[in-house]
């Protein structure tokens, strides 16, 4: 979807420090040679199959169907991505760009970790230095992508500011980017951030849905009845959604973190039921939940990827003009759907990706059996084993970390 | 010629460079940092530029950021600060006010409002470094109408014919950052070489006769030496709130006189 002059209706735009002009220009220009370079696209191509595993399959869940009794649901399969996510699709792409500049740098933020962990497998595939910015909470919730992040040869820095999670991340990212972006770029995770991030985010998502544009006509003769996706930044949504934007005869979904209750800091919700409000910060236009002096919030989600403040801009205009439903799942109504998946289908979903199977499975059993409904399946799992360990009140797991601790050889400080 | 470049015309017939010294409001409290205000004032200094607070104020280092989250903690409102900064510009008519502060609360307040509440309390400059010009057009002519000057940045890595452009369209004076990265000591490794401040004030020169403030990673006495006859006001932030936090007012007004007597 191209905007108009970085905008989308009145969402995007690019309201940078003065410091940063310069570099979001050289950006600019790379990505509107860079997409319509037929070299670039074919390597662009070969990475997304040989590094990452494309095409991901969609496949179609017959004992969910059934246990529902309604629709027929399919899973677009993005956890089958190397690193286990969708992030690898734009992280790829943005890293090839990277390249094309000459520069030897990339500075990322990341909630969750995947998009760390993505963006360290590319540097390292790239031979390009890497630094991952984190909120400190953030790394408590999910080590083991800060440990293979650290694996990868990055460097991942704590944020200790804030509410130390995925907003603070991202205004430590953007000071490092003011202090060095004569050799950095700056890797943004979702299509989020000034002009062209957005776009630029959402054309290397949309493989996600050209594949399912294809992929559905040859499985079941049509495109899809409705979409559904998570929508923390709102990169994988774009990526299943934006490709369907012309065809009216496709519903899309987009599904927000509704946290643990509709009180200012207990969720994410930034689209449905009017909670956000439109603002202007961390370089772009859109609905942020903020209050009424325009200071942004604090947000909560049980999944760190969708514990975000702002929404890209395209989901926001998207949502204003209807064309997107939104909705939210509360954290019981994810840990329910994680599971249900898991059981029904024997497979791990992202605590992310639990969020659009919820709003999904809100609705499989009211709609008739002649529709066909995707999900997308944004990230896999295992890196959500220790929440979803506590969230299903597991009593084993805690005697398993006790056990695994005592025989782990912890060294004395200094030592 | 604006007011506030008249006042600084008019200031540098008796010193060879003005001090712009920064302080944010609500740090540590609302009426702590009124009465450092009200010091600073008392002390003589040119400029006072208040950083009125925001939850995300990316251009800003580890110090000014820290300040502005803890003034965060009591509510603050923009009218409220507009107010109060009123009454001391009327206090001490020899120095002048300037605003400072992202654009997100001032956009929630109103730009058109923030220009008309900034001009009936002798606020005479606004600066929001997350506001290009290109899409400040409503915001400027506000400000035109009112009388207001709105405070653009230039930075080394400007490019040359957009410092042109920005350096012809200043008003009140232009804010020159020194260098790469945001204020203060940053916690980030500044590997930008920096364009030699000499020629990339001179090249500003070239297109504008508005006074020039510099500002960032400003510290000892030889860079504020460095700037005279180059520059016409150097800006104290960071450095300014680290002397504060270590020794309260009296060493940022020590700190003031090392720098400019």
């Amino acid at each position: 979807m191209q905007s108009n002059n970085g905008f989308y209706g009145q969402f995007g735009g690019s309201y940078i420090p003065e410091i940063l002009f310069a570099s979001q220009q050289q950006i600019l220009r790379a990505f509107e040679e860079a997409k319509q370079d037929p070299s670039f696209l074919a390597e662009l191509n070969q990475q997304w199959q040989e590094f990452s595993g494309r095409p991901t399959p969609l496949t179609f869940c017959a004992n969910l169907t059934e246990y529902f009794g309604g629709a027929r649901i399919y899973l677009k399969r993005e956890d089958l991505n190397h690193s286990g996510a969708h992030k690898m699709n734009n992280v790829i792409g943005q890293g090839l760009l990277v390249k094309r500049m000459g520069k030897k740098r990339v500075i990322a933020e990341t909630g969750a970790g995947q998009h760390g962990i993505a963006t360290a497998l590319v540097a390292a595939r790239l031979g390009l230095e890497c630094t991952i910015y984190m909120g400190a909470k953030d790394i408590e919730r999910q080590y083991p992508n800060v440990f293979w992040m650290k694996q990868l040869g990055a460097e991942v820095v704590p944020v200790t500011t804030g509410a130390q999670t995925l907003r603070d991340a991202l205004d430590e990212a953007l000071r490092d980017w003011s202090s060095s972006h004569e050799e950095s770029h700056y890797l943004i995770g979702t299509s989020c951030g000034c002009a062209p991030f957005p776009e630029m985010v959402a054309f290397f998502q949309s493989v996600i849905g050209n594949e399912v544009r294809e992929q559905s006509v040859a499985q079941f003769g049509k495109f899809p009845d409705r979409l559904y996706a998570c929508v923390g930044g709102g990169s994988n949504a774009c990526g299943l959604f934006l490709p369907f934007v012309n065809d009216k005869e496709v519903a899309m979904v987009g599904v927000e973190a509704g946290g643990k209750g509709l009180a200012l800091g207990e969720h994410s919700i930034r689209l449905s039921h009017n909670l956000g409000a439109p603002g202007i910060a961390q370089g772009f236009a859109t609905m942020f939940l903020q209050d009424d002096h325009g200071q942004l919030q604090e947000t909560h989600s049980i999944a760190a990827g969708l514990d975000y403040v702002g929404v890209s801009p395209i989901i926001a205009h998207l949502a204003e003009t209807k064309r997107i439903e939104m909705t939210y799942a509360m954290d019981q109504d994810v840990v329910n759907a994680c599971t249900l998946l898991l059981k029904k289908e024997g497979i791990i979903p992202a605590l992310e990706s639990s969020h659009a199977l919820a709003g999904a499975f809100k609705d499989a059993a009211k709609l008739g059996k002649d529709q066909h409904i995707v999900i997308n399946l944004s990230g896999r799992g295992d890196k959500d084993i220790f929440n979803v360990a506590k969230a299903v009140e597991d009593d084993t797991f805690p005697a398993f970390l006790q056990s695994y601790l005592a025989s782990y050889p912890i060294r004395e400080q200094g030592e | 010629m604006s007011s506030l470049a008249q006042f600084t015309q008019q200031k540098l017939q008796h010193k060879s460079i003005l001090a712009m010294t920064h302080v944010v409001y609500g740090y540590p409290t609302v009426d702590e940092s009124l009465a450092w205000m009200t010091r600073l004032l008392e002390e003589g200094v040119d400029f006072i530029e208040v950083q009125f607070p925001f939850s995300d104020p990316v251009a800003d280092g580890p110090s000014i950021v820290a300040a502005c989250h803890q003034a965060l903690g009591q509510e603050l409102n923009v009218d409220t600060c507009l107010t109060q900064l009123g009454a001391l510009a009327k206090n001490f008519p020899e120095s002048r006010i300037v605003l400072m502060s992202y654009l997100n609360p001032m956009y929630r307040f109103g730009l058109k409002k923030l220009a008309k509440r900034a001009a009936e309390e002798n606020i005479c400059g606004l600066i929001l470094p997350d506001l290009p010009i290109e899409a400040a057009q409503e915001y400027r002519q506000a400000c035109h109408d009112k009388g207001i000057d709105p405070i653009w940045l230039v930075t080394p890595a400007t490019p040359k014919e957009r410092l042109a452009m920005l350096a012809k369209q200043a008003e009140g004076f232009l804010y020159c950052v020194a260098r790469s990265g945001v204020t203060g000591q940053s916690c980030h490794q500044n590997k930008t070489p920096n364009t030699e401040l000499d020629s990339y004030l001179a090249e500003i020169k070239q297109h504008t006769n508005t006074p020039l403030g510099v500002g960032f990673g400003l510290r000892n006495k030889g860079q504020i030496d460095a700037l005279l006859g180059k520059a016409e006001i150097a800006i104290l932030g960071s450095a300014l709130l680290d002397a504060y936090n270590q020794g309260g007012q009296d060493a940022g007004i020590k700190l003031i006189k090392s720098l400019f007597d």
